[in-house]
């Protein structure tokens, strides 16, 4: 064999190994959107679950999962920022910095489970709270928190170095050249991480089954004080998501329509990952284009 | 305004006696900067080494040597931009007024709006062409509207880029052409009234036109500012400059008036440099 016969088989051991990721990824997804197609109902992703009839729906889970988001999200992004801007541009090159470093790393690797149990123990029993949104919001925020970390730093890193130098030689202090030019031209990359962090969040089950609980109190959706414990924005009352729903009906549900329900939340799921995915790349690029076309 | 941000640097530091040990016709003129015993290290490895002169005020002074001599390094010294670098040192005194840039206790952000940079490729914001101009203006706390656009057509002008721009204030500073881009960010360096300007190579990713468009303008600047230039074109430095120093391996080899310098180099390694024999 020579080295174009060689050179040949390469490129054709990579293009069917792409192309076999490819089908898998497809099949995969479009399978499930088959299955769960037909459930796909104004019905189904409005009207609250049942437990014991079928035909119930998955309404309150959908807010939950969507409220859930927000809340964490609202913790993640200011900490994500600070760490993020810290340890690009404060951080010396030191022991104490790979410490933190490493600990940032072990964080992201932990299993959500590990982090779930990490919940109950704190912001369940410690707190007296019991099974609580807020406890889910923040158990996520321990999930995502080094990702976002993460994502910050790096999009502050790939500033290019010649803007810090541009603002400092004007005689901005660091801080102000980091508010004003660091962040606006990180800013593209920060959103299009947020939003890649919100899909893997909205799709996280493991970490909230012993937080936010596996129940759903009874909603008022015309009641939106939140105090009230029938409202849907009481951030102290269980909330099961749509994620943990998949695994309650599959694992312990008493409906007759078991394999639908969790099909059709199967499909939602996807479908929601899938657009804050493409979203992600669709505000990136826009945001990009309009930096670099004209300001 | 000004005043008081040179009072914040000199407060900054304690007052040191002025020390000028340069050749005869160079001493006529006030010195805008005094260099002594100037040593910079990056980790262990020693980038400039015991450089000691001075440079007069509203003139341009040339910096010359071949690539990694150290003519950036020390460039970067005086605005403390090295500051920002990890495992950069400097010692040594760089006398400016009377105050020691090189001291622990100087603010940088007062100091460099008193001597400006401008690098060898355009650095512009990603903004446009005027919210560039005004930017690091609010900051200093000019905030009027009309003092801030007659700011911008004066700093325009006198980098003779406002007949070119004036129609086009509020577009991307990116759209302007390499030379133009250069000449903004000479305007940006002007419009906090430096009294030093430092340039690192401003013309060597530009075409001649633009290139002499930049030196007409540097020559005309030297009437209110004090120049500080690195270039690699010993074209230009002799064609602009007033005096030159020569660097070689970070030591400065020699320093006189460019007239003499290029014509009649007192050190064998200047000679061999500006004939082009090494470098
Ligand atoms: N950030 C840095 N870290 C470590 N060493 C550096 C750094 N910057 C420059 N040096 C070293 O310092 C020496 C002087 O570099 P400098 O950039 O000042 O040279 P220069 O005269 O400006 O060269 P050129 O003409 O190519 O721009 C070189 O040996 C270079 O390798
Ligand atoms: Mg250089």
């Amino acid at each position: 064999m020579n080295s174009r016969q060689r050179d040949q088989l390469a490129t054709l051991v990579f293009y069917s190994i792409a192309a076999g990721i490819t089908a898998l990824l497809f099949g995969l997804i479009g399978y499930m959107l088959y299955q769960g197609f037909p459930k796909l109902t104004l019905d189904f992703l409005t009207s609250p679950s049942s437990s014991f009839k079928a035909g119930g729906g998955i309404g309150s889970q959908l807010f939950n999962s969507f409220y859930i988001l927000v809340l964490t999200m609202l913790f993640t992004i200011p900490l994500g920022l600070g760490g993020g801007i810290y340890m690009a541009e404060y951080a010396r090159d030191n022991k104490l910095t790979s410490t933190i470093r490493t600990c940032i790393e072990v964080l992201a690797s932990l299993p959500s489970i590990v982090i779930g149990m990490f919940g109950l123990l704190v912001f369940v029993n410690l707190t007296g709270w019991g099974y609580t949104m807020i406890g889910g919001a923040l158990a996520l925020t321990v999930f995502n928190l080094p990702v976002m970390v993460r994502v910050c730093e790096d999009a502050l890193r790939s500033v290019p170095r010649e803007q810090k130098e541009a603002s400092l030689a004007l005689g901005l202090t660091h801080w102000h050249s980091i508010k004003t030019v660091l962040l606006p031209a990180a800013f593209p990359g920060i959103l299009t991480g947020a939003i890649l962090a919100s899909g893997r969040v909205f799709g996280e089950a493991a970490s909230l089954l012993f937080t936010a609980g596996i129940t759903t109190p009874t909603l008022d959706f015309g009641n939106w004080n939140p105090f009230d414990s029938v409202s849907p924005l009481n951030i102290f009352r269980p909330a099961e998501t749509l994620a943990v729903h998949i695994w309650s009906v599959n694992t312990q549900g008493l409906i007759p329509d078991v394999r639908a329900v969790a099909d059709g939340s199967a499909a939602v799921l996807i479908l929601a990952v899938l657009v804050f995915n493409l979203l992600a790349r669709w505000i990136g690029s826009l945001l990009h284009k309009k930096i670099t076309a004209q300001a | 305004m000004l005043s008081m941000t040179m009072e914040k640097v000199k407060q900054a530091t304690l007052p040191k006696e002025k020390e000028v040990r340069e050749g005869s016709s160079l001493l006529a003129r006030k010195q805008a900067l005094t260099f002594e015993d100037v040593n910079i290290y990056y980790g262990t490895h020693q980038a400039v080494k015991n450089v000691s002169f001075s440079i007069p005020e509203r003139a341009i002074t040339a910096l010359i040597g071949p690539s990694g001599c150290g003519k950036s390094t020390f460039l970067r010294s005086i605005n403390r931009m090295n500051d920002t670098i990890a495992g950069a040192r400097s010692t040594g005194v760089i006398q400016y007024d009377d105050v020691n840039l090189l001291g622990q206790e100087i603010n940088t952000a007062a100091l460099r709006k008193e001597i400006g940079m401008v690098f060898q490729k355009p650095n512009l914001f990603a903004k446009s062409i005027y919210q560039n101009m005004i930017h690091a203006l609010k900051f200093h706390g000019i905030t009027g509207k009309d003092e801030l656009m007659y700011t911008v057509e004066e700093c325009l002008r006198k980098a003779a880029l406002w007949e070119e721009v004036k129609d086009r204030l509020h577009q991307s500073a990116l759209s302007l052409s390499g030379g133009q881009q250069q000449r903004l960010c000479i305007a940006r360096a002007l419009a906090l009234k430096p009294n030093i300007l430092l340039l690192d190579e401003p013309c060597s990713a530009l075409d001649p036109i633009s290139n002499s468009k930049i030196e007409d303008l540097m020559i005309e600047l030297k009437e209110e500012f004090t120049i500080l230039i690195v270039t690699h074109n010993m074209h230009q430095a002799s064609r602009i400059s007033d005096q030159t120093a020569f660097f070689l391996d970070g030591i400065l080899v020699e320093y006189s008036e460019t007239n003499q310098l290029f014509t009649n180099p007192l050190k064998k390694e200047t000679e061999d440099y500006i004939t082009g024999r090494f470098g």
